[in-house]
C-alpha cells in the first residue's frame, strides 16, 4: 500500500475549508477548515455520523450549499478552478453535472414524477452533450442498459412511479452518469434501499466507475457500505476531518480514538451476552467555539491537551494521517480496544455452507 | 448441538395464522398471511425482513393498532386479540410496550419528558399518587442511564439516542414483560447504536424481560437474538435458532439475505457474492404445495415436499 | 491581542462550572491553562511551540459519564421561541400595537369629556336646522353625515359593533370548529357521517343561509352574530379534521394509545398542541372576515339596523355619497377602519403562524 499515491495525480484538492451556517442569528460552524486531496480514478469514503458534516463537505464541490451557508475560508481546486469562488449559477452549470455529479440518498427527490425515465436522461444528454433528439434516445437506451435496466424500451416510456426504490436509483445513477462526469458523489447511495439491494447498487456504482473512469467519493455511515467500496477512506467528526487513509489502514490499524469507537461498536463485532463497546454521549453541537479535540468529552482516553488544543495530523505513513494528540511522543501509549481484533477474525468465522 | 437449552420453555406470546389486511375488496392488500410463531418467556425472538414484508405489521396487530382479519394472538394463555374485556385489555396495556423505529417522530414534541414517561401509568394506575408516579418517572430515566433532571424538559432538546431511550424508559416504567423493539437501532447513529442495544440486553437480563425484535438487518440481530424468523412479503419462511439459521440457512430467501448481511472488513466484503432471490426458483408444479415443517428440533423452514428433503439431505450432511 | 482577549473571555464563558471546578480540583487554574496554551489549534502554534509544551498536558483527562450525556443540552422553550421570533417581526409588532390601541380607543371613546353621541342628530344652535353633511372640523372631527350625525363617534361607535361581532363570530368558530373537527378527523365512526353532512350543507351557498337566517329574525346585532356562527364553524371544523387526519397515525399518537390514553387525553395533550399554530391563524383570520361578511350583508341590505352604527352601515351610507368628492370623506373614515383592522388581522395572523412554526426556530 505504500505505492497507493504512486502515478496518482490529484483531481480535486480542498484546502483548508470552513463552511458556516446562519441560523436565526447564531452562527454554526459546519466544516472547521477541512483539507482533503482527491485522486483520480480512485474512490473515496468519508464516513461521518450525521451532523458530522460529510453531506455539508460534498454540497460544496457542486455549489449545493444550503442559501444561509457561506464558505469563510479555504479552497477546493478543480481542474486549475477554485470552486470556493465560484458565485452564480452560470459558472456552476459548467460543473454540475458535467463535470462533478451526485447521486442522492432517496432517488424520488432527484427524478421528476411527472416526466417518463427516458426524458429525464436524453435531457441531461441534450442539455449538457449538445445531442439531438434521436442521438439522445439511442443514447440513452444504451446507458439504461449500462445500468441494469432490462428491457430499456419499454422502461424507456415509463414514470417513476411505475419503478420500484432499487429501480429509481439506477435511473439516478444512469442520470449521473450520462454526461460521463469526472467525479461522481454518491450520498447515501443506499441507506433508503433494502439489503439485498443494496449491495447490487454498490456493484453497479463500482463497474460504472470502473467502465467510465470516474472517481467516486461515498458519504455513508455504514461501514460495510465502506468496506465494500472504498480504496480510500476519510472519517470525520464534528465538522472535522480526524483520520484519513488508505481502507486497508483505516480498517486495520485505526489510530484516532473517535476511529476505534465507531469500529469497535459494531455489532457484527460484538460477543452475545457480552456487552458492546460503546461511545457515552452525543456528538456536540457547532455553535459557538470547539476548543481542542471536539471528541474529547466522549473519550474516556482523552489527554488534558485534547481539552485545551485541537491536535494537528500526525502522519503515520505517506498516505494515513490523524488528528489525535495521542500520536504524540509525549502522550502515553494506549492500544485500541481490544474488540478490533475480531474485525480481522471476521475473515474467518463466515458460515461454512455459504460457498457453494 | 443446541441440547444447552434443554430448559422448559413456555410460550409467553403466541401469534396463531395471523392475518393482515389493508384496504377492502378490489384494493385489499394482504401485509400477513397465515403467520404463526410462538415467543418463549425471556429469550429475545428475532423478526427479519426487508421493508413491505410486513414484519412492522405483525408487531403492530399485537399492540392492538392494527386489526387482524383472521388469526389470534394469545399472551400468557389468553387470547389478546379481537374483543376482550376490561381487563385483560389492561392488562396488555401494562405488559405489552412498543419501542418505535424513529425517536423523532415517537416522541409528542408540545410534551415535557415527564408527561410522556408518565402517560401509561396515569392511565391505568389510578392507585399511584401524583409522586409516587413522579418517583417512578425519575427511576425509569435513571435506569435508561439518563439524568431524573431531564423530566422537565422537552424532547427536541434530545439528541435521537437519549430521545430513543425516553421511549424506553416509557415503556420500562410501565413495569413490562414483553417488548416489541420495532427497529429500534435503525434511524441511530451509528455511534449511538451500541448504547441502545447494551442498554435493551442489561434491563433484559436484570428484569427477565421478553422482546420481540424487529429488523431489517440480520448482523444487529446475530447479536440479540436467541431465536430469529425471516419473513418476506407477509409470509415467514424459516425460523431457527440464531447460530443455526446463520450456518445452516435452509429457504433461498434466507441464504439471500444472509449474502447481503454487510461485513465491516474490506477484505469480507470485496470477495462477498450477494445472491439474489427469485420466487420462481422454487420451480412449484400445480399440485405442489409449500408447506410449513419443523425440519429439525427448533428449526422450520417453509417449502415443498420435493424441496424438504433436499433440505434434509443437506442438514444430514453437516 | 485585543481579538484575543476577547476570544479568551468568550471561551471562559462558554465553559461550563463544573468543568471549571475540575480544574480547580486538580490545581490547575484556567486563567495558567490559558496563559500557558493560549491559542486552540495546533496550527496556530510553530512545530517549536508544540514541541515545547509541557508533558504534564499529555496526562489523561479523567472521564465522567454524565458529562458526555450533557453535551447535546440545549436550552429551547417552544414558547419563548414563538414570541421572540413573531416580536422579530417589525411589521406585526408596530401592527400589533397600533391593533390594541384603537381597539381599546374604540371602547374608551365615550368616556372621554366633550364627544357627541353617535345618534343624537345634531343642529346648529343658531338655525336650529340639522347639522347635515358637514366636512370634518374643529368641533366635528370626521364632519356630520346625511342626517346631521357626528361621524367621529359613529366610526368609533361602528368599529365597537363590529369588533364585537368579529370576535363573538370567531370564537364560536374556534369553540365549534375545533370541537367538530377533531370528533370528525380522529373517531372514525364519525368520519362518514360528519363528511355527509359536511357535503350538504357545504353545498348550499353560504350567502343563502346568513340570508335565510337574517329573515327569520328581526334584523339585530344577535342575529347577524347568529347567522354568521351557523357558517362559520365549517370552514374551521373541515380545516382542523384535515390537520388531525396528517398528525392522527404519527408514531408518538399510536405511543399514545398504545399506553391506554382516552381519545379525549390524545386530543387534547397530543393534537390540539401541535395544531395550536395553525388553529391562532385560522382565528385571528376569522375576526377581519366577520367583519368584512358584515359589511357585505349590510351591503345587500340585510344588516344592522342604521340606527344601530355599525362599520357596516357606516361604509355603506358612504358608498352612496362615493361620487360626491365634497362627500366622500363619509366613507374614507369608516372603509379606511375596516381596512386597517382586515390588514392587520391578516398579517398578525400570518406573522405568527409562522412564528409558532418549529421549523422557523433554532
Amino acid at each position: 500500500m505504500e505505492n497507493y499515491l504512486q502515478n496518482k495525480e490529484v483531481i480535486l484538492s480542498v484546502k483548508d475549508l470552513s463552511v458556516r451556517f446562519s441560523l436565526r442569528g447564531k452562527s454554526l460552524h459546519a466544516i472547521r477548515g477541512v483539507s482533503l486531496d482527491v485522486y483520480k480514478g480512485e474512490s473515496l469514503a468519508i464516513v461521518g455520523e450525521s451532523g458530522s458534516g460529510k453531506s455539508v463537505l460534498t454540497k460544496n464541490f457542486i455549489g449545493l450549499l444550503d442559501k444561509n451557508g457561506t464558505i469563510d475560508k479555504g479552497e477546493i481546486l478543480f481542474e486549475g478552478m477554485d470552486l470556493a469562488k465560484f458565485k452564480t449559477e452560470r459558472e456552476w452549470a459548467k460543473i454540475r453535472g458535467k463535470k462533478i455529479a451526485m447521486v442522492m440518498q432517496d432517488p424520488m427527490t432527484s427524478l421528476n414524477p411527472l416526466k417518463t425515465i427516458g426524458w429525464q436522461i436524453s435531457e441531461a444528454l441534450i442539455l449538457n452533450r449538445g445531442m439531438n433528439h434521436a442521438q439522445a434516445k439511442a443514447e440513452t437506451l444504451n446507458i439504461l442498459k449500462d445500468v441494469g435496466i432490462s428491457e430499456p424500451e419499454r422502461r424507456y416510456k415509463q414514470y417513476p412511479h411505475e419503478f420500484s426504490g432499487g429501480m429509481r436509483q439506477r435511473v439516478v445513477i444512469a442520470i449521473a452518469v450520462a454526461c460521463s462526469p469526472e467525479i461522481l458523489i454518491c450520498d447515501e447511495p443506499t441507506t433508503a434501499l433494502d439489503v439485498t439491494i443494496q449491495a447490487q447498487i454498490l456493484s453497479l456504482i463500482k463497474d460504472l466507475c470502473r467502465k467510465y473512469g470516474m472517481t467516486t467519493i461515498y458519504i455513508t455511515h455504514d461501514l460495510g457500505v465502506v468496506a465494500n467500496v472504498a480504496d480510500r477512506i476519510a472519517v470525520m467528526y464534528a465538522g472535522d476531518i480526524v483520520e484519513v487513509g488508505t481502507s486497508e489502514e483505516v480498517f486495520f490499524d485505526p489510530k484516532h480514538p473517535y476511529t476505534w469507537a465507531l469500529m469497535s461498536s459494531l455489532p457484527q463485532l460484538g460477543e452475545k451476552g457480552h456487552e458492546l463497546y460503546s461511545i457515552k454521549g452525543t456528538p456536540p453541537k457547532l455553535f459557538g467555539v470547539i476548543r481542542g479535540d471536539a471528541f474529547a468529552p466522549r473519550n474516556p482516553q482523552a489527554l488534558k491537551i485534547d481539552y485545551m488544543v485541537r491536535p494537528p495530523y500526525f502522519e503515520i505513513s505517506p498516505t494515513h494521517k490523524a488528528r489525535t494528540w495521542l500520536l504524540d511522543p509525549r502522550a502515553p501509549k494506549i492500544d485500541p480496544p481490544e474488540c478490533l481484533k475480531r474485525l480481522k477474525e471476521l475473515e474467518n468465522i463466515e458460515s461454512g455452507d455459504m460457498d457453494e | 448441538m443446541s441440547n444447552e437449552n434443554v430448559v422448559i420453555k413456555t410460550p409467553l406470546l403466541s401469534v396463531r395464522n395471523m392475518d393482515v389486511t389493508f384496504g377492502k375488496g378490489k384494493n385489499a392488500f394482504k401485509a400477513v398471511n397465515d403467520v404463526s410463531f410462538d415467543v418463549y418467556r425471556g429469550e429475545t425472538f428475532g423478526l427479519v425482513g426487508e421493508s413491505g414484508s410486513g414484519k412492522t405489521t405483525i408487531g403492530r396487530a399485537i399492540i392492538r393498532i392494527n386489526k387482524l382479519s383472521a388469526g389470534e394472538v394469545i399472551y400468557d394463555g389468553k387470547r389478546i386479540s379481537g374483543q376482550i374485556d376490561h381487563e385483560t385489555d389492561r392488562e396488555v396495556i401494562k405488559n405489552i410496550q412498543l419501542i418505535f423505529q424513529d425517536p423523532m417522530a415517537s416522541l409528542n414534541e408540545r410534551a415535557k419528558v415527564d408527561y410522556i414517561v408518565s402517560e401509561g401509568l396515569t392511565n391505568i394506575r389510578h392507585d399511584l399518587s401524583h409522586e409516587e408516579i413522579e418517583e417512578r418517572v425519575a427511576k425509569a430515566l435513571l435506569d435508561v442511564g439518563l439524568l431524573p433532571e431531564f423530566a422537565s424538559r422537552f424532547p427536541h432538546e434530545f439528541s435521537g439516542g437519549q430521545r430513543q431511550r425516553i421511549g424506553i424508559a416509557r415503556c420500562l416504567v410501565m413495569d413490562p414483560e414483553f417488548i416489541i423493539a420495532d427497529e429500534p437501532i435503525s434511524a441511530l447513529d451509528v455511534s449511538i447504536r451500541a448504547q441502545v442495544l447494551n442498554l435493551m440486553s442489561m434491563l433484559q437480563q436484570e428484569r427477565g424481560l421478553t422482546y420481540l425484535f424487529i429488523a431489517h438487518d440480520l448482523s444487529v440481530m446475530r447479536f440479540i437474538c436467541n431465536r430469529i424468523a425471516v419473513i418476506h412479503k407477509g409470509v415467514i419462511v424459516e425460523l431457527a435458532e440464531t447460530e443455526e439459521l446463520f450456518k445452516h440457512p435452509l429457504h433461498p430467501y434466507t441464504r439471500v439475505l444472509l449474502s447481503a448481511v454487510p461485513v465491516p472488513n474490506p477484505h469480507v466484503e470485496q470477495k462477498k457474492k450477494v445472491l439474489v432471490y427469485d420466487p420462481s426458483c422454487h420451480n412449484y408444479s400445480a399440485n405442489e404445495r409449500p408447506i410449513w415443517t419443523e425440519i429439525a428440533p427448533g428449526h422450520f423452514v417453509r417449502g415443498s415436499e420435493r424441496e424438504l428433503t433436499a433440505y434434509r439431505e443437506k442438514l444430514e450432511k453437516r | 491581542m485585543a481579538d484575543k482577549k476577547k476570544k479568551l473571555l468568550f471561551n471562559r464563558q462558554m465553559r461550563r462550572i463544573d468543568e471549571l471546578d475540575q480544574h480547580i480540583q486538580e490545581g490547575l487554574a484556567l486563567e495558567q491553562a490559558d496563559k500557558e496554551l493560549p491559542m486552540y489549534d495546533a496550527a496556530d502554534y510553530t512545530a517549536e511551540q508544540i514541541a515545547a509544551i509541557d508533558p504534564k498536558w499529555f496526562e489523561p483527562h479523567g472521564f465522567n459519564e454524565q458529562d458526555a450525556e450533557r453535551t447535546a443540552y440545549s436550552n429551547y422553550s417552544y414558547w419563548a421561541s414563538t414570541f421572540k421570533n413573531f416580536w422579530r417581526n417589525r411589521a406585526a409588532r408596530i401592527l400589533i400595537v397600533a391593533l390594541i390601541a384603537i381597539i381599546a380607543f374604540a371602547f374608551i371613546q365615550p368616556l372621554l369629556p366633550n364627544q357627541h353621541d353617535p345618534v343624537t342628530i345634531n343642529n346648529d344652535p343658531e338655525t336650529g336646522m340639522h347639522l347635515r353633511n358637514l366636512a370634518p372640523c374643529s368641533e366635528y372631527w370626521f364632519g356630520t353625515n346625511a342626517i346631521g350625525q357626528d361621524l367621529w363617534a359613529r366610526v368609533w361607535a361602528g368599529t365597537r359593533t363590529s369588533i364585537i361581532i368579529g370576535l363573538v363570530v370567531a370564537l364560536s368558530d374556534l369553540i365549534f370548529g375545533v370541537i367538530i373537527g377533531m370528533a370528525w378527523g380522529y373517531v372514525r365512526s364519525l368520519d362518514k357521517a360528519l363528511t355527509e353532512i359536511y357535503n350538504v350543507i357545504s353545498n348550499i351557498p353560504q350567502t343563502l343561509i346568513l340570508i335565510l337566517v337574517s329573515y327569520i329574525l328581526r334584523p339585530s346585532m344577535t342575529t347577524i352574530i347568529i347567522s354568521m356562527c351557523m357558517v362559520g364553524w365549517m370552514a374551521m371544523a373541515r380545516f382542523i379534521r384535515n390537520q388531525v387526519v396528517i398528525f392522527r397515525d404519527r408514531d408518538y399518537n399510536l405511543a399514545s394509545r398504545c399506553l391506554g390514553s382516552s381519545t379525549l387525553r390524545i386530543v387534547v395533550k397530543n393534537l390540539l398542541p401541535q395544531m395550536v399554530s395553525v388553529i391562532m391563524l385560522q382565528t385571528s383570520l376569522a375576526i377581519p372576515g366577520a367583519i368584512g361578511d358584515e359589511v357585505f350583508l349590510t351591503y345587500i341590505g340585510l344588516g344592522i339596523p342604521t340606527s344601530q352604527a355599525s362599520l357596516g352601515n357606516l361604509v355603506e351610507a358612504g358608498r352612496v355619497l362615493m361620487m360626491d368628492s365634497t362627500l366622500r370623506y363619509q366613507l374614507v373614515f369608516p372603509a379606511a377602519v375596516v381596512a386597517f383592522i382586515t390588514i392587520a388581522f391578516y398579517i398578525i395572523g400570518n406573522a405568527f403562524s409562522d412564528a409558532a412554526d418549529p421549523k422557523n426556530h433554532v
